[in-house]
Order: C-alpha cells, then sequence, then structure tokens
C-alpha cells in the first residue's frame, strides 16, 4: 500500500510537468487547429536559458537559491516565449490559410531546427548540461511515503500556474477574446478583436507555461540536453489528446492520468520499467480509438 | 456639419429634430468586388445618415450579403472606398469594429459555448480597458470595472428582450433568442451603424413584428440600421430609405413608395417590364 501511495506521489509529480506543457499544446490547437510540434522544444530552450543565465551568475548569487531560483525562471520563460513567438511570426503566419498538413509539417522542420540550434550553439551542447538542483535536497515525509521537497516544489508551481491560467483565461478581457477567437475567429474579429494578436499571446502564454516545465525538470533530474523536448513533447500531445482536444482542465487532467499511469505500469507490470517511455503512446492509441475526443473532449459538431 | 446633399429625402427625417438634413455617417463610394471572373459588386455607392433605417433588397445572388462583407472588412473589395464619419476605412475587421460598426450575420453565429452574458461581453471588447495583472491581483479597480462591464452586458441583453442566464450556452437558446442575442452582442460594441443581415429570417409573424419593433427602438438609441430582408413587407414598413441590389449594381434608390413604383425594381424580382 505505501508503495502505491509513493508511486502515486511520483506520478503526479511527472504528470504535473507533462500538464504544464500539454497546457501550451492544447491552447494552440484550439485558437489555430495547429498541432505544434515544436512546443516540446520551446520547453527544452527554456530550460537551457534557464541554465545559461544560471552559469553566468557569480558564485554567491548561484548557490542562493532565493534569488537563483526567479533569475532563473525569468530567463527561461523570456528565452522560450521570445523563441515561440519568433517561431509563430517567421514560420506559422504565412501558412495560416494553407493546408493543415503543411503547418503540421513545418512545425516538425522547426522543432529540427530549435534541436540541431542548441545543440551546435550552446556552449559544449551536444553533451547532457548538469542543472542546480537549488531546493533543499532530502524529503520530508507523510506516514511512510517520503517526498522530496523538490517534488513538492514542483507541484506548488505547477498548480499556481495552472490557476493564474485558469484566471487568466476566464477573467481577464484577453482571455475572453482567446476563447471567442477558438470559438469563431471571423466573428471575433468583427467583434474588434486583433486575432493576430491573440493568437501571438496564446503562443506566449504556451511558452511560458512550458519554460516552467523545463526548470522544474531540469530541477528535478538534475540535466537537461538538446534532445529533451522530442519525448516530453510527444507525451505532453498525448496527454493534451488524453484530455480532449482544446481542452484546458482536459490537459493537466490528462497529463496527471499519463503521469501516474506511466509510474503505475512501471512499478507494476512484470519488467515495465523497460517499457517505461511506451506506456504513454499505448495509452494514445487506445485513446485515439475508442474516444477520440479524449475525456472532457466536446462534441466537435457543437464547434462548428 | 451641414451636409450638402442635395438629392435627400425628406421622410428620414422622421424622429429627429431640427432643419438641417442629419449627416452623412457612412458612404461607400465605388464598392468593386470581383470573385474571379465574377463581377460581385460593381461600383456600388451608398451612404447611411444619422438616425436612418436603410433597407437593403435585391433577389437572390445581388451581392447583398458580400456587400455587408466588404464594409466589414470580411472580403477586400477590389476597388472604391469606405468612409466612417468622413474618415477613410481600413477595411479590416477589428478595425472596423472599433471605427464603430457591428453586424449580425444571416446564418447566426454566436460563441456557441459562452453563455449568453459572455457572448456580450465580447461584444465590449473594445469598450473595455483592463490590464492582465490587474486582473489576476483583481483589485477593486478591476472588480468595479468588471461589475460595470457585466450590468452594461445585462443592460444590453434586457434591451433586447433577454435574461442573462449563467448556466446556459448560447447554442441552447431557441432560434429567435439566438438571433436576439446576437444583436445585443453586436450593440456592446455601442456602433454608429448596425448592420443586420435578414434577421426575420425563420421567424414566425409575430416574432417578425417584434424585430420590428426591436429595430425601430435601436434607431431611437441614435444608431443607424441598414437592413438586409426578404420580406417586403417588414422592409416597407420599417425603412427610411431602400435600395435595391441586383447583379451587384445598384439598381434603384428611395422611399418604400418610389422603389415599388419603378418599374427596374419590378422586372428585377418579376422577370417581365411592366406596361
Amino acid at each position: 500500500m505505501e508503495q502505491f501511495a509513493q508511486q502515486f506521489v511520483n506520478g503526479v509529480v511527472l504528470g504535473a510537468m507533462y500538464g504544464l506543457i500539454a497546457l501550451g499544446y492544447t491552447m494552440v490547437y484550439g485558437i489555430i487547429q495547429l498541432w505544434n510540434f515544436a512546443h516540446g522544444e520551446i520547453f527544452m530552450v527554456g530550460a537551457f536559458g534557464g541554465l545559461a543565465v544560471w552559469t553566468a551568475l557569480p558564485e554567491s548569487l548561484a548557490e542562493n537559491a532565493f534569488l537563483a531560483l526567479p533569475l532563473i525562471f525569468t530567463a527561461a520563460v523570456f528565452t522560450a516565449t521570445f523563441t515561440a513567438v519568433l517561431v509563430e511570426r517567421v514560420a506559422y503566419r504565412p501558412l495560416r490559410s494553407s493546408p493543415r498538413i503543411t503547418a503540421l509539417i513545418t512545425a516538425i522542420g522547426v522543432s529540427i531546427v530549435l534541436q540541431e540550434s542548441v545543440r551546435l550553439f550552446y556552449p559544449d551542447g551536444k553533451r547532457p548540461q548538469s542543472f542546480p538542483g537549488l531546493v533543499a535536497e532530502g524529503n520530508f515525509s507523510i506516514g511512510d511515503v517520503r517526498i522530496p521537497w523538490v517534488s513538492l516544489f514542483i507541484v506548488i508551481v505547477a498548480f499556481f500556474a495552472m490557476l493564474l491560467l485558469q484566471a487568466f483565461v476566464h477573467a481577464t478581457k484577453t482571455g475572453k477574446a482567446m476563447r471567442a477567437v477558438s470559438q469563431d475567429p471571423d466573428t471575433a474579429r468583427l467583434m474588434g478583436i486583433d486575432v493576430n494578436r491573440i493568437i501571438m499571446v496564446t503562443f506566449a502564454v504556451g511558452a511560458i507555461l512550458a519554460a516552467l516545465a523545463g526548470v522544474l525538470q531540469g530541477m528535478k533530474f538534475r540535466q537537461i540536453d538538446f534532445h529533451m523536448g522530442f519525448l516530453a513533447g510527444l507525451k505532453a500531445f498525448t496527454a493534451a489528446v488524453l484530455g480532449g482536444i482544446g481542452n484546458i482542465t482536459g490537459a493537466v487532467l490528462g497529463g496527471l492520468l499519463l503521469g501516474i499511469t506511466e509510474v503505475m505500469a512501471t512499478q507494476y507490470i512484470p519488467q515495465g520499467s523497460a517499457w517505461k517511455d511506451v506506456w504513454a503512446f499505448i495509452v494514445l492509441i487506445v485513446v485515439l480509438v475508442f474516444r477520440p475526443t479524449g475525456l472532457l473532449g466536446e462534441d466537435v459538431s457543437v464547434r462548428a | 456639419m451641414k451636409s450638402v446633399d442635395s438629392d435627400f429625402s425628406p421622410s428620414s427625417l422622421s424622429g429627429l429634430a431640427g432643419n438641417f438634413p442629419p449627416r452623412v455617417l457612412l458612404r461607400a463610394s465605388g464598392l468593386t468586388v470581383r470573385f474571379g471572373g465574377l463581377l460581385a459588386l460593381d461600383a456600388v455607392d451608398f451612404e447611411v445618415r444619422e438616425g436612418e433605417i436603410v433597407g437593403l433588397i435585391g433577389p437572390n445572388g445581388a451581392g447583398k450579403t458580400t456587400f455587408f462583407n466588404c464594409l466589414t472588412g470580411l472580403v477586400m473589395p477590389d476597388e472604391g472606398e469606405v468612409r466612417y464619419k468622413g474618415q477613410l476605412l481600413v477595411l479590416r475587421p477589428y478595425k472596423v469594429a472599433e471605427a464603430g460598426l457591428a453586424r449580425t450575420f444571416q446564418n447566426i453565429r454566436l460563441f456557441p459555448n459562452m453563455t449568453p452574458l459572455e457572448n456580450v461581453l465580447v461584444g465590449r471588447h473594445c469598450h473595455t480597458k483592463e490590464g492582465v495583472w490587474s486582473a489576476l491581483w483583481r483589485g477593486k479597480r478591476f472588480r468595479e470595472a468588471e461589475a460595470s462591464a457585466r450590468m452594461a452586458a445585462a443592460e444590453f441583453l434586457d434591451f433586447v428582450g433577454l435574461v442573462p442566464d449563467e448556466d446556459l450556452s448560447a447554442h441552447s437558446l431557441s432560434y429567435g433568442d439566438q438571433r436576439r442575442l446576437e444583436i445585443a452582442r453586436a450593440l456592446a460594441c455601442e456602433p454608429g451603424v448596425l448592420l443586420l443581415d435578414e434577421p426575420t429570417a425563420g421567424m414566425n409573424p409575430r416574432e417578425t413584428q417584434a424585430m420590428l419593433e426591436l429595430v425601430q427602438q435601436i434607431r431611437d438609441r441614435g444608431v443607424a440600421v441598414v437592413v438586409i430582408e426578404h420580406d417586403m413587407r417588414f422592409i416597407f414598413s420599417l425603412c427610411d430609405r431602400i435600395v435595391v441590389l441586383d447583379s451587384g449594381c445598384k439598381l434603384s434608390e428611395g422611399t418604400s413608395v418610389e422603389v415599388r413604383k419603378d418599374p427596374r425594381v419590378i422586372e428585377a424580382y418579376l422577370g417581365i417590364s411592366p406596361e
């Protein structure tokens, strides 16, 4: 039982990170029906942006988590947002009215470009880079379940980011405009909404969340590399589909379910750990076959 | 500001004080739209004055909806220009909305998964100033602005005769109510000119009568209205002035009496030349 509880906690931590990335996927899809396969790379670029700034800090600052963490997060968010907005402007906007498959292939191309850029231009980028832990090492215990402080930190950051996002989408004017654009872009335009700006904001918000996830992942595994966005991106994509395409609550739920599934399968299925990365895609296939709209997905006919 | 138009018809003065002809709000000149080889609009001139209700009629395919799409920036004209209060309009939908033109659609286009109130709030987009941080912080100023926006939205709903229901999505409203909601949303932009594309399509006579009264009330609020309709009784009893389009050309223009007697109009509709 404690083993189950322990694994459950691990699953939630993993799932929180998947959820953060999945949000960017699902929001961009909701607004321009594009599977932005470069989103995993935005997550990676964010982590590298954070690391670059941390490396440049004087030692006295770098050791102080209270000062270094905000700087790392800020740097990660700026790098990722800048990259995402640039990609949207340069690669996606010119293709806004072309067939979806064109944009999809472009996204895959962008993803390769970003990976290779980091590999080539980040100092020693072809090797994994060690990432600072910063949050106190060690655990605290609830009963027999041991929870590393860094895991608690991850869940708290993810939780507040999602709460802020919810408030943003539902309470702000821009958030309302975003929902309007996702339901009917032409009509939204006629309400005085600058659709191009809203699309840019959507990419930016997705990038902010992905950057947070990138730093959190670095802190947890103490290591990042130029390839980390690929698998994380695919799993977040799965989480978004599982939760229901375009549905914000769904992305978070999908992320959590996926994280928990992965951890449990690894634990309880014999030889499960060798198949660690396969479970996510089994889930993806099952969802696509039996419930293509996802758990919280709307009936597509209502949208149209 | 005095208008210099001499061909001004007195009937559009109804309901307005003073002897000066009301000034021109919206003027389209020489609007031309080609779809491939098809001339959808052929150098159409059109104007709307303050406080007017203008009817836009014509057989199917005459270019009425294209004309609306053109005014609101959904279709770019190949030639011609549109001026609003004398200013040249940039024909981009969100610019047009900011300037003061709002419209409804022939086939209703609400935001289906939002509540009626939220739909109207989106309509108020150009008139709400609100920063992201203040919204997340939810300070006193924000709550006051939010409350006043909601109050304004509720008033627009009330004006068209709808009751705000927090639990209802717009797509579950009845057809007539959806049309009313679309009008409320358009009015929330606080336009100077409201463009209605077949507001009574699919309505029964009672609903049509209610719509007629609603459009008159909208005019009484100081909003000029341009309405596309196929229901001639509706058009003739409502409009100060009527413009007839046929095959993309302006065929005729005048009061309902003038238009009804115009042989070209009768020919366009019935396909025969009268004696």
